[in-house]
């Protein structure tokens, strides 16, 4: 069953000008949106960290909405030296090279490091306990190769409309980048 | 003046410590023998893009069935399922993000900011609400929207506020609608999404003061209901006013009324309305041609009054913006230096501004004035929307019967049962003047 | 009243399940401020612990407190999250539980509406329409009152209005101090804006009739092996560490510390400095100062001009500078110019480069680049030959460039080892140091390589390998870090006399009248006859260390000692009041 008001005179007034209104509001809603559909895009967004901005401040870890910040640092492995001495595992001028908590620079224990041949030796993130506080990005960077840097993952990442981190970036690091290619990944030293 | 140094360690560490030269690798890498191969980097996929198109989807389906359940079928159950549905897919598992309440200021930032493309997912997710409304109410705020249901989930007891201070309390949405979409317009944010209280819960994690905002609405949302709805939702201000000319409206009776009244008190959103009072005393006839007449007038003068008080408030609402803000703690550091700790995001922030104070500077020029337009805009916006309230409710309404205000209305479908007419419709009760089933 | 069992348990429940919520959510937001302290990256506790182990490496004990401590935290931060996510869904599941008791409670006790009759509704209706219009009318207002009181109570420092924005981002700076300002000559000889006075001599003219004696001394707030510069009544003096490098200004006649002004925030210049050995330190390069300005460079490569009441009117960063024992070649000034000698690299010019900056502006007028390692030595500026030169030395070259440009004039290969000792112009020629190896007497009228050509004479006596020799007349001192003063005649640089002082000296010599002043490095203050004969004129004993060179300005005698500033001067003057 409809349910339409009983016609009658005064009604049929209000009906005209709100039909009237209505019509006026489709049309300018419709102009509204076919003239945002030719500046928009099929594509959708999620956010991503610029490795080449990014300053290492730490708030990646803090900032981000979910409890574990969806940010965690990523190891480019074709940029590492793959030192004894990692600027980004050790504490800067190390009691001895070894894994010992007083030597090691990440607070958690995410970076894994194994024996490949002297002298090299691999670095490796444990995701799991990674929470993105750039100590070893920033040791990487100063004094090594960069290879060590910042990125969301998007297996965790919520993609919020406005990011928590983003705004409160102090090297302006984070944009949007299509979903299709959500990575800027570091493939060369700088 | 120097002495002589002892060489060799001091060299070593010095050296490993002073290196900061910039371009080339400063470790070359190594050349393997025992056969090692590079592992690459993991690159999780981000969530598809066909998703996001069957996130339009489910949104047009859920409003196709609310706008059915609301007329054809009258169903206050039907909607209650599908608004634990909508809660379920839009707010726990999609985690309320993107949702039409949002989606304004996509689009302002999008007009005004050219290296933002808004999706055509947040479009239609902005706009089928809207078109819906025009036809059919907030057939949105009913069954789809997963903040609304989570509001409508904890209605233990309501509370009925009184009519009049919920109609003036009706403008708030309006201005925290042109606050967001003055944000969004000038790039500094979303603010809307920033202080929505409810998205936290469906993320399960948030900051303290979020969260514990999120649960006094909900606690009040036990007594008051729909709080945020009502006094807060920006997209429930735009969705009012499209209800306002939309074609079909929500009836508590299904055919007539017969003004019997048991309705009144069945709107536990404060909706309900009663009809016109008959025959008007001429004498009040003309005291309110007159007041309409002032009111009316008074409209462009609250507008210019909006339009100064808001051209007041530009450099104060400019500083939410990062690169105002960062421009205003270089000048402060120029002449009263604040000493901050290391590798801490002011200091670095500061640190990069001074490597090019001109290009922060120029910025937050551009922005300023920015705001300064923007924030004069909101100001006529204000007074615009207080003086169309003061307007509307200086209106005789035409109504006859007992039914929910059209904007205020949030085609819940909970006065239906309160109406003798729905229940003679769903058979529970003979209609009068039939015999009594026997 | 309905109250039965079912409406009495659902209310149980449901009190039940809002006092859990109440619990766990009391809980979480408990751990959260408790845990803000306990994060295991930013943990107080664990930083003091690893500087003392960073004092005391092989502190076995201590390194096991530090694992035990870093586990400790860990395993807080992970059962932290696991109990968060727990507490979550513990208030969901209880949210729920309360809401359904509650709104089934509440279901139970639900009255049918019973609408009682309204006479007066249509004056209701009117009543109540006008009560919403003033209550509106409130709203607006409050919402307008709030808007007016952020908008008028910001405190924003930027400028408001567009004339003033305009004027902020080009400001009148941009513009260039005409050099008719610049100091005369006489204002320049008169003051010592320099390292080792004006024209880098080590000389003053002006006489102090007897030994000198302590007139005042202050203490200097931070470290720093650069020798005082004097204009004016001020004194000029740099000194800091690598986590913070200043500039202080003391008061000539009374040695109050007027101002102090750190250097920091220099553009580009990173925030952690490389580690500089402690016998250079951050402030080894001794300011300058052009009357108007004042400038200092530290060893990171921050350089600062400040206005002589403190503020600074630029920085600029330069580094990072690669000198294998830090960088310590002082400035120079001239006229409106200030040159910096940047030589790096350990073995092989690694930028090395002679930079003419703009004093009032900090913009690079000239750059040079030098085929040099790095040196220690100050560069000199000289009129000889009708040109204006900048002799500068390295290893192995000795370079003099034109001012104007800095374009070569000449060079020549005659320098070894670590070059320290900077250049003099005394007797007509220029006078490098190789140390250890030999003194030279150089004729700066050469062009293009003068090696085989430029040298009056060299001599390999008693040569200096810190200090820089002085001269005077037709006499040249030097002084060996041993304490050997020797004088050698400058036209043959045969040896007229050599005497032991018996103190190692670091600081270079200088000549004050007809006095030849030489610092020890443990305070002796020996003062020689600057004349063909030895005599001692005199010797005090200071209580401090000195590495730094003497200046010689406004009657007084000003030395850097480790920790004090000292101010010598005529012995009946009255001893100032100590700051």
């Amino acid at each position: 069953m409809d349910a339409k008001p009983p016609v009658n005179g005064s009604v049929t007034r209000r009906q005209f000008l709100r039909n009237g209104a209505r019509l006026m509001t489709m049309t300018g809603l419709g102009v509204a949106a076919g003239a945002l559909a030719t500046r928009s895009t099929g594509a959708a967004w999620v956010w991503q960290i610029d490795p080449a901005k990014c300053l290492r401040c730490g708030n990646c870890a803090t900032q981000c909405v979910l409890e574990q910040s969806a940010v965690k640092c990523v190891h480019a492995y074709a940029v590492c030296g793959y030192c004894q001495l990692c600027t980004g595992f050790f504490w800067p001028e190390p009691n001895e090279l070894t894994t010992a908590a007083e030597n090691q620079l990440c607070p958690t224990a995410a970076i894994k490091r194994t024996y490949v041949e002297d002298p090299y030796y691999q670095y490796s993130i444990d995701e799991q306990l990674c929470i993105g506080c750039a100590k070893c990005v920033e040791g990487c960077n100063r004094f090594g190769n960069g290879s060590l840097f910042l990125q969301i993952r998007h297996d965790r990442c919520l993609n919020c409309n406005e990011c928590a981190i983003a705004r409160t970036c102090p090297g302006e690091a984070f944009r949007r980048v299509p979903v299709e290619h959500p990575y800027l990944l570091k493939t060369t030293s700088r | 003046m120097l002495r002589r140094l002892k060489f060799v360690g001091a060299l070593g560490v010095m050296l490993l410590l002073a290196l900061m030269v910039c371009a080339e690798q400063r470790f070359p890498p190594p050349d393997f023998e025992n056969g090692y191969r590079l592992p690459s980097a993991s690159t999780p996929a981000a969530r598809q893009l066909w998703l996001q198109y069957a996130d339009a989807g489910v949104l047009l389906a859920a409003l196709g069935i609310s706008v059915w359940l609301i007329y054809k079928k009258r169903s206050r159950r039907g909607l209650f399922w599908l608004s634990l549905f909508s809660l379920a897919y839009f707010g726990f598992y999609r985690k309320g993000c993107i949702c039409p309440i949002g989606s304004p200021q996509n689009i302002v930032y999008g007009l005004f900011n050219p290296d933002y493309v808004v999706p055509a997912t947040v479009l239609v997710f902005c706009f089928a609400p809207l078109v819906v409304a025009l036809f059919a109410g907030r057939a949105f705020c009913a069954g789809v929207c997963p903040q609304g249901a989570l509001q409508d989930l904890v209605l233990i007891k309501p509370v009925a506020v009184p009519l009049w201070l919920e109609q003036a309390l009706s403008v708030i949405p309006y201005l925290f609608l042109g606050a967001g979409l003055i944000y969004a317009g000038t790039g500094t944010g979303f603010v809307i999404c920033r202080y929505d209280p409810f998205v936290p819960f469906f993320r399960l994690s948030g900051g303290v003061f979020i969260l514990t905002a999120g649960a006094a609405f909900l606690m009040a949302g036990m007594f008051v209901g729909r709080p945020y709805c009502r006094f807060l939702c920006p997209y429930g201000g735009l969705l009012r006013l499209a209800s306002l000319v939309s074609k079909w409206r929500v009836r508590v009776t299904p055919d007539f009324c017969t003004q019997c009244r048991l309705c009144e008190q069945s709107c536990p959103f404060g909706a309900m309305r009663e009809p016109a009072p008959s025959g008007t005393n001429p004498k009040w006839l003309w005291a309110e041609r007159k007041r309409l007449g002032w009111l009316l007038a008074l409209l462009p003068v609250l507008v210019a009054a909006g339009m100064w008080a808001g051209s007041k408030l530009s450099p104060a609402a400019a500083q939410l913006h990062p690169a105002v803000a960062l421009a205003e703690r270089y000048t402060r550091q120029q002449s009263h230096p604040v000493q901050y700790g290391l590798m801490t995001p002011e200091s670095l922030s500061l640190q990069r501004a001074a490597e090019d104070p001109k290009a922060v500077l120029t910025a937050a020029a551009d922005l300023r004035h920015r705001f300064d337009l923007a924030c004069w805009l909101f100001g006529g916006w204000i007074g615009l929307v207080i003086g169309l309230k003061l307007v509307a409710l200086s209106v005789r309404p035409g109504r006859t019967d007992f039914e929910p205000d059209r904007g205020a209305c949030l085609a819940c479908a909970r006065c239906f049962a309160a109406c003798p007419n729905e229940r003679v419709r769903l058979g529970l009760m003979p209609a009068a003047g039939d015999p009594a089933p026997s | 009243m309905n109250t039965s069992p079912l409406y009495r348990a659902l209310l149980r429940t449901a009190w039940i399940a809002g006092a859990f919520c109440v619990l766990v959510g009391g809980i979480m937001v408990y751990e959260h401020f408790e845990a803000a302290t306990n994060d295991p990256w930013k943990s107080p506790q664990l930083l003091a612990l690893r500087e003392k182990l960073a004092a005391d490496p092989k502190n076995e004990p201590l390194q096991k407190e530090i694992r035990q401590l870093d586990l400790k935290f860990r395993r807080n931060f992970r059962h932290r999250l696991a109990l968060d996510n727990t507490g979550a869904w513990l208030l969901l599941g209880g949210t729920l539980a309360l809401v359904l008791a509650a709104a089934k409670a509440a279901a139970l006790k639900k009255t049918l509406p019973l609408p009682q009759p309204k006479p007066d509704a249509g004056e209701q209706s009117i009543k109540l329409a006008s009560r919403a219009r003033w209550s509106l009318a409130g709203v607006g207002l409050a919402v307008a009152g709030c808007l007016l009181i952020i908008g008028l109570g910001n405190t924003s420092v930027l400028p408001g209005s567009r004339d003033a924005w305009q004027k902020l981002l080009s400001p009148p700076s941009a513009q260039e101090a005409p050099i008719a300002e610049a100091p005369v000559l006489a204002e320049f000889q008169a003051n010592w804006p320099r390292f080792r006075g004006w024209d880098g001599s080590g000389t003053a003219a002006w006489d102090l009739k007897t030994m000198p004696g302590v007139l005042w001394r202050s203490v200097i707030p931070a470290p720093g092996h650069s020798s005082p510069i004097v204009w004016g009544d001020r004194v000029f003096i740099s000194g800091g560490t690598t986590n913070r490098r200043e500039v202080f200004c003391y008061n000539a006649s009374s040695g109050a510390l007027l101002w102090q002004r750190a250097i920091e925030n220099v553009p580009g210049s990173p925030l952690k400095i490389p580690e500089t050995p402690e016998d250079t330190g951050c402030a080894a390069p001794t300011m300058a100062a052009d009357g108007r300005r004042v400038y200092a460079i530290f060893a990171n490569g921050d350089l600062g001009a400040l206005n002589f009441d403190g503020s600074v009117v630029w920085t600029k960063y330069l580094g990072p500078v690669k000198n294998p024992y830090g960088y310590a070649a002082s400035l120079a000034v001239w006229g409106d110019n200030l040159l910096i000698q940047l030589d790096q690299g350990e073995t092989r010019p690694e930028g090395s480069k002679l930079i003419s900056l703009q004093g009032g502006s900090g913009r690079v007028l000239w750059e040079r680049s030098r085929p040099v390692p790095a040196s220690w030595a100050t560069p000199i500026i000289i009129d000889a030959a009708g040109k204006t030169q900048i002799i500068t030395l390295a290893d192995p070259w000795v370079i003099a460039y034109t001012l104007a440009d800095g374009n070569e004039l000449w060079r020549a290969q005659l320098l070894e080892n670590e070059v320290v000792p900077s250049p003099v112009f005394a007797g007509g020629f220029v006078l490098l140091v190789s140390p250890g190896a030999k003194l030279m007497a150089l004729r700066p009228d050469g062009t293009g390589d003068v090696t085989k050509t430029g040298v009056a004479w060299a001599t390999e006596e008693n040569v200096p390998d810190i200090a820089s020799p002085v001269g005077i007349g037709e006499l040249v001192f030097t002084v060996t870090s041993g304490g050997v003063a020797t004088c050698f005649g400058a036209n043959d640089g045969k040896k007229i006399w050599e005497t032991n002082l018996d103190t190692e000296v670091q600081a270079s010599p200088g000549i004050l009248g007809d006095r030849l002043f030489i610092l020890g490095e443990h305070g002796a203050l020996v003062t020689l006859q600057a004349g063909r004969e030895l005599h001692e004129m005199g010797r005090t004993q200071l209580p401090d260390k000195f590495d730094a060179s003497p200046a010689f300005a406004n009657g007084h005698v000003f030395l850097r000692g480790v920790t004090n500033l000292y101010c010598l001067g005529a012995a009946d003057a009255k001893l100032a009041k100590q700051p």
